[in-house]
C-alpha cells in the first residue's frame, strides 16, 4: 500500500474536461461525479473528483480522452492559480528550425551518344536528375520508362515500386515527394485520368513530382496509339481546384531526356508538380540522346517531412478549412502561377521570322510540320513553325511577336482541337483579339497528321487564296 | 508529454479553449487512440524519426496535436502516402492512422495492397462503425440493422455485411502482427495502448507491417451518451468484431535499405553509354538515295526481327554521326501479328520520323510486301523475303527495284531462323549501298557486346545477305 500512495492523484482544470464521463465509469472508488453547473469557459458540464477518496490507482487519466483532461498531478502546483496559460502554457515544439541542403550539381565524363527510346530517354534524365524513386503502374504506350526504372534503380540503391493502381501510384508520390526526394511516374492518357485527384492534392500541399505522361487515343480506353489527347487535361484540368503545372511537350527523344531533367529543376523550383506530354510515337521511338555533362545528386529542402530531428515540425497539407485561409492560400498559389508564366513560357521557332503561314505544333507533329516547313520554304512559300515546349504556360508573348507577320496560322494536332483552343485562349487573354485566318489539321483516332497532309493543306489553302 | 503540443494551434494560434483540448466531440475514442500513440512514440524514443499520415475523417486534424512530422493524405490514400515516405526514407517511422470509411471502403485497395507488400509501416484503424465527419452515414462497418442516415431502417442485406478488417488483414502474407482492441472498459484500454505500442514496435524493429484496429466510440452518431456507447461498443461490437490478436509473427528483423548511389561511373556503366568513340566508316551521306533524308520501313510479322533490324541500322546511321530515327509498330498481339518499323536517317536532322512513303522497302511477308509495296518513292527499293513472298504482287511502281532474297532459307541453313533479320540487312547493304558493311557490322556487333558467341553467326549471315543480292546481279 505504500507503494500506492507514492503514485500521483489526479489533476483537472474544468477548463479542459469535456464533461463525456468516461473517467466516472472507470473510477473503481466512485470518486468523480459530474459538477452541477455548466462551465461558463467551455459551455460543458466537467466533472468534480474527491481527492480524499482517490486512491491514485490512475484509470481515471488512462481513460480521459483528451491529452490535457486528467493529469497526474504536479509536485509543487499553486491551487490558486488555476489559469491553464499560466500552469502550462507558453512552450511550443522543441523541433529545431530546419536548414537548407542544397543539391549539388556532380560532373559526369563525356560518353558517346545513345541510340535509345524516348521513354529509355526521359527515365535517364529522371536519375540524371536525381532521382532514386520512382512509382508506376504499367500502361501501354509507356510500359518501357517503368521497366528501364525496374532494372536500373536496383543498381543504383534507389526504389521502384509497381503500384497497385495509378490511384496509389501518385499517393506513393505524394508521401515520396512530402518527404523531400525527386520522384516521378510513367503512365498515359487512362492512367493519367485516374491520378488528378492526387495531382490536385500534390499543387494544394506544394509537393514536388515529374508525370510522364505518354499520351494514347482516348476518350475511354481508345487505344494504345499516338494522340494528343491529354492537353485540355494538363493545362485547365489537373483534378478540382485551382490547379496548375508546368506543361512540357518534347518532341524528341533528346528532348524527352532534356525536359525531363528540366521538369525537376522546375517541380522542386516551385514545390509544384510538374507534366512532361509525349505522344505514343515520341514514347517508342529511338532517336540519338547525348548524355549532359553533369548529374545531381538532390539535397533536402527546409519544407520536407522527412522523418529526421530537422525537420519534425513540418507538416504537409492541403487544408484550409477556413474560407479567409484559403482564399489566401489560393492568392498564394495564383501568384505563384504568375511567376510559372512570367519566366517558364518555352518554345522554338523554325523559320518563322518571316512567315506568312505559320504552323503552330507541338510532339512528334512539330516535327512533320517541320518537314512540310521545308518543302513549303523549298517551294518559295513563307512558312515557319512556332513549337511551344510549354504548353501551359502558354508562351504567347513569343506567339504574339510573330503573329504580326501571319496572314494565315495553321494549327497540326492529333487531337480534337485541344492544342488550337489552347493558343486561342491564350491569345484571348494575353488581348490579341484581331487573330489571322485560322485552320487546322487534325488527327484523333491514334493517328499522327503527316508531313505530306500538312503540305497537301497549306497549298490548298494558297490555291483558294489564289482564286 | 512531449510528443504532444503544448498548445493545439488549431485556431487563433492555439490561443483560448481550442488550444488546449482536441476537435474531438466528448467522450470520442479517437482521444484515447492518440494518447496511447503518442504514448507509444515517446516510450520508444522515435519521436524525431516519425512521420504521422492523417486520414481524411475526424482525425484528419491529427497533425494539430502529434509534434512528428506529418502528412495529411487523401481519402483512403494513407497507407499510399505512407509507403511513400517509408520508400523514401527508410529509417523513418512511418504510421497511417486512419477511420472505417477511409481504410475500409474507399481506401480498400490501397490498404490491402499496403499490408500484402509487408513493408514495416504501422497503421491505426479506427473502427467506430459509423461515419463520424459527414455526419453518422453507413460504414463498411455498420452493424447489421443498425440506423444511420443512410441506412434509416438499419442496415440490410442489400447493404452488404460489415467488413471484418482485422480478420482480413490477417489473411493476407504480408503482415506480421495484427489485433483488434477496444476502448470500453480500463482492461481493454490497457491492451489497446499494448497493442499499439507493439505495433510501432514491429516497425521501429524492421520487422514488418502491423495492423491494429481498435473499436472505438461516437457518442454523437450513435446518439448515446458516452458511457452508453462504451456499453454498445461491448454488447454489439464485439460479437461481430471479436476482439484479440489475429495474428503476431516471429519475424527477424529484415528492413534494411542502402542510400541511393549518385557515383557517376555507376550511372554510365547502369545506362550502357560508352566513353569508347565508335569507328567511322562512312565517306558521305548516300545521297545517291535521297541528298537528306532517307526513309525506310520494315515489315513482318513480330518475330522477324524487323524492329531489331530497324534499330541496328539507327544504330549504324547515329556511329556515323548523322541523325536517326526509328519508330515501331506492332498490334494488340504479344507475340506474332503485324510488325512494322518506321526509319528514317537524315545528314543533319530528322524533320518528319514517319514513313508513309519509303525510300526503301524491307518486306519479311506477302501481306507486307503487299500493302507498302505500291508505297515505296519512284526509283526505290524493295528487299524481300523470296522463301515467304513466292510471288511480287502487282501495283508497285515499275521503277522500284525489287530484289527478292531467301532471308528464311539461309539463316535455317546456318542453323538459326532468328537471324533472317541479318540477311536482310546484308541484303539491304548490298541493294542499295545505304551504308559501307563495316558501318553495319559494328552496329551488329555492338548489340551483341554482351553475347560475343552469337557475333561471327550474324557475320556470317550478314555476308550470305549480300552475297544472296550480289549473285543476282542487280
Amino acid at each position: 500500500m505504500a507503494q500506492l500512495k507514492e503514485r500521483p492523484k489526479p489533476f483537472l482544470l474544468p477548463d479542459y474536461c469535456k464533461g463525456c464521463g468516461r473517467c466516472i465509469s472507470a473510477c473503481a472508488k466512485g470518486c468523480i461525479t459530474f459538477d452541477k453547473e455548466i462551465d461558463a469557459a467551455t459551455g460543458y458540464v466537467p466533472v468534480v473528483i474527491d481527492l480524499e477518496a482517490c486512491n491514485a490507482c490512475g484509470l481515471c487519466m488512462d481513460a480521459c480522452p483528451e491529452p490535457y483532461g486528467l493529469r497526474e498531478t504536479p509536485a509543487d502546483v499553486d491551487f490558486e492559480l488555476q489559469d491553464p496559460a499560466k500552469l502550462f502554457g507558453g512552450k511550443k515544439s522543441t523541433a529545431p528550425t530546419p536548414v537548407d541542403i542544397p543539391n549539388q550539381r556532380i560532373p559526369l565524363p563525356k560518353s558517346e551518344p545513345l541510340v535509345i527510346k524516348g521513354n529509355y530517354a526521359s527515365a535517364i534524365g529522371a536519375l540524371l536528375a536525381g532521382c532514386r524513386h520512382v512509382f508506376g503502374y504499367p500502361i501501354t504506350p509507356s510500359t518501357e520508362g517503368a521497366e528501364l526504372m525496374a532494372k536500373l534503380l536496383p543498381k543504383l540503391d534507389g526504389t521502384f515500386l509497381q503500384a497497385v493502381s495509378e490511384v496509389a501510384t501518385v499517393n506513393h508520390m505524394y508521401g515520396s515527394g512530402g518527404a523531400g526526394y525527386p520522384c516521378m511516374t510513367f503512365t498515359s492518357s487512362p492512367g493519367f485520368s485516374l491520378m488528378l485527384e492526387g495531382v490536385s492534392y500534390m499543387v494544394g500541399a506544394e509537393i514536388p513530382g515529374v508525370f510522364v505522361n505518354v499520351m494514347r487515343g482516348g476518350p475511354g480506353l481508345g487505344n494504345i496509339a499516338p494522340e494528343q489527347s491529354d492537353v485540355k487535361l494538363a493545362c485547365r484540368g489537373l483534378g478540382h481546384g485551382n490547379t496548375h503545372a508546368i506543361t512540357l511537350m518534347p518532341s524528341t527523344p533528346q528532348e524527352m531526356l532534356d525536359l525531363t531533367m528540366l521538369a525537376f529543376e522546375l517541380t522542386f523550383k516551385y514545390r509544384n508538380p510538374v507534366v512532361i506530354l509525349g505522344d505514343g510515337y515520341l514514347g517508342q521511338m529511338t532517336g540519338k540522346v547525348t548524355l549532359p555533362d553533369f548529374m545531381i545528386k538532390p539535397g533536402i529542402p527546409t519544407w520536407a517531412v522527412n522523418g529526421d530531428a530537422m525537420h519534425r515540425g513540418n507538416l504537409i497539407s492541403s487544408i484550409y478549412l477556413s474560407e479567409q485561409d484559403l482564399e489566401a492560400h489560393n492568392v498564394y498559389l495564383n501568384d505563384k502561377y504568375r511567376r510559372m508564366i512570367e519566366a517558364e513560357s518555352r518554345c522554338e521557332t523554325f523559320m518563322a521570322d518571316d512567315a506568312e503561314i505559320l504552323i503552330i505544333a507541338a510532339n512528334t507533329p512539330a516535327r512533320a510540320s517541320k518537314g512540310a516547313v521545308q518543302d513549303l520554304r523549298q517551294k518559295g512559300i513563307k512558312a515557319g513553325l512556332f513549337r511551344p515546349i510549354t504548353v501551359w504556360p502558354f508562351p504567347v508573348k513569343q506567339l504574339a511577336k510573330e503573329l504580326a507577320h501571319v496572314k494565315q496560322v495553321v494549327v497540326v494536332e492529333a487531337s480534337n482541337g485541344q492544342l488550337e483552343d489552347e493558343v486561342r485562349l491564350a491569345l484571348s487573354n494575353h488581348g490579341v483579339t484581331q487573330l489571322p485566318a485560322f485552320s487546322h489539321v487534325r488527327h484523333f483516332g491514334g493517328m499522327l497528321p503527316q508531313q505530306t497532309e500538312v503540305l497537301a493543306h497549306i497549298q490548298a489553302l494558297l490555291a483558294k487564296e489564289a482564286k | 508529454m512531449s510528443v504532444f503540443y503544448d498548445k493545439f494551434n488549431r485556431h487563433a494560434e492555439g490561443a483560448g479553449l481550442k488550444g488546449n483540448s482536441t476537435h474531438y466531440c466528448p467522450g470520442c475514442g479517437h482521444g484515447l487512440a492518440h494518447k496511447y500513440l503518442a504514448e507509444a512514440i515517446e516510450e520508444l524514443g522515435i519521436q524525431d524519426s516519425t512521420v504521422l499520415v492523417s486520414p481524411v475523417g475526424c482525425s484528419v486534424f491529427a497533425y494539430y496535436y502529434f509534434d512528428v512530422g506529418n502528412t495529411q493524405a487523401a481519402h483512403g490514400r494513407a497507407p499510399a502516402v505512407a509507403l511513400g515516405h517509408k520508400l523514401s526514407n527508410p529509417e523513418a517511422t512511418v504510421i497511417s492512422y486512419q477511420g472505417d470509411g477511409d481504410l475500409a471502403s474507399i481506401g480498400l485497395a490501397e490498404t490491402v495492397s499496403a499490408a500484402q507488400l509487408g513493408a514495416p509501416i504501422t497503421v491505426i484503424f479506427i473502427n467506430n462503425a459509423i461515419y463520424g465527419m459527414t455526419g453518422g452515414q453507413m460504414a463498411p462497418t455498420t452493424l447489421m440493422g443498425q440506423q444511420t442516415a443512410t441506412s434509416p431502417d438499419g442496415r440490410s442485406m442489400f447493404n452488404g455485411q460489415p467488413m471484418r478488417m482485422a480478420e482480413l488483414i490477417a489473411g493476407l502474407e504480408g503482415p506480421v502482427y495484427v489485433d483488434r482492441v477496444a476502448l470500453f472498459d480500463a482492461k481493454n484500454r490497457r491492451l489497446a495502448k499494448k497493442a499499439i505500442k507493439k505495433a510501432v514496435q514491429m516497425q521501429v524493429e524492421g520487422r514488418g507491417y502491423a495492423f491494429v484496429e481498435v473499436l472505438a466510440e461516437c457518442p454523437t452518431h450513435l446518439r448515446m451518451e458516452p458511457a452508453d456507447a462504451e456499453k454498445w461498443v461491448k454488447e454489439n461490437m464485439t460479437p461481430i468484431f471479436p476482439l484479440g490478436v489475429k495474428k503476431d509473427l516471429t519475424v527477424e528483423p529484415w528492413w534494411k535499405r542502402p542510400a541511393p548511389d549518385f557515383e557517376p561511373a555507376h550511372m554510365l556503366k547502369a545506362v550502357g553509354a560508352s566513353q569508347e568513340a565508335t569507328n567511322r566508316h562512312a565517306e558521305a551521306f548516300p545521297t545517291h538515295i535521297n541528298p537528306l533524308d532517307i526513309s525506310l520501313k520494315l515489315a513482318g510479322s513480330g518475330g522477324d526481327g524487323a524492329q531489331t533490324a530497324a534499330m541496328l541500322i539507327a544504330r549504324a546511321a547515329i556511329n556515323e554521326g548523322f541523325d536517326a530515327t526509328h519508330i515501331p509498330s506492332y498490334g494488340p498481339e504479344s507475340r506474332g501479328g503485324t510488325s512494322y518499323a518506321d526509319v528514317h536517317v537524315a545528314k543533319d536532322e530528322v524533320l518528319n520520323p514517319a514513313s508513309p512513303h519509303p525510300d526503301i522497302l524491307i518486306a519479311f511477308n506477302a501481306p507486307s510486301l503487299a500493302k507498302f509495296g505500291p508505297t515505296v518513292v519512284k526509283g526505290g527499293t524493295i528487299v524481300y523475303d523470296s522463301s515467304i513472298v513466292k510471288e511480287v504482287p502487282a501495283g508497285i511502281d515499275p521503277s522500284v527495284k525489287v530484289v527478292g532474297v531467301p532471308f528464311t532459307e539461309i539463316a535455317v541453313d546456318l542453323g538459326k531462323a532468328v537471324v533472317k533479320n541479318i540477311v536482310a540487312l546484308g541484303a539491304l547493304q548490298a541493294a542499295t549501298q545505304l551504308f559501307p558493311k563495316d558501318t553495319l557490322l559494328a552496329a551488329v556487333r555492338q548489340a551483341l557486346k554482351d553475347k560475343c558467341a552469337l557475333i561471327p553467326l550474324n557475320e556470317e549471315a550478314f555476308a550470305w545477305g549480300v552475297k544472296a543480292v550480289e549473285a543476282l546481279g542487280k
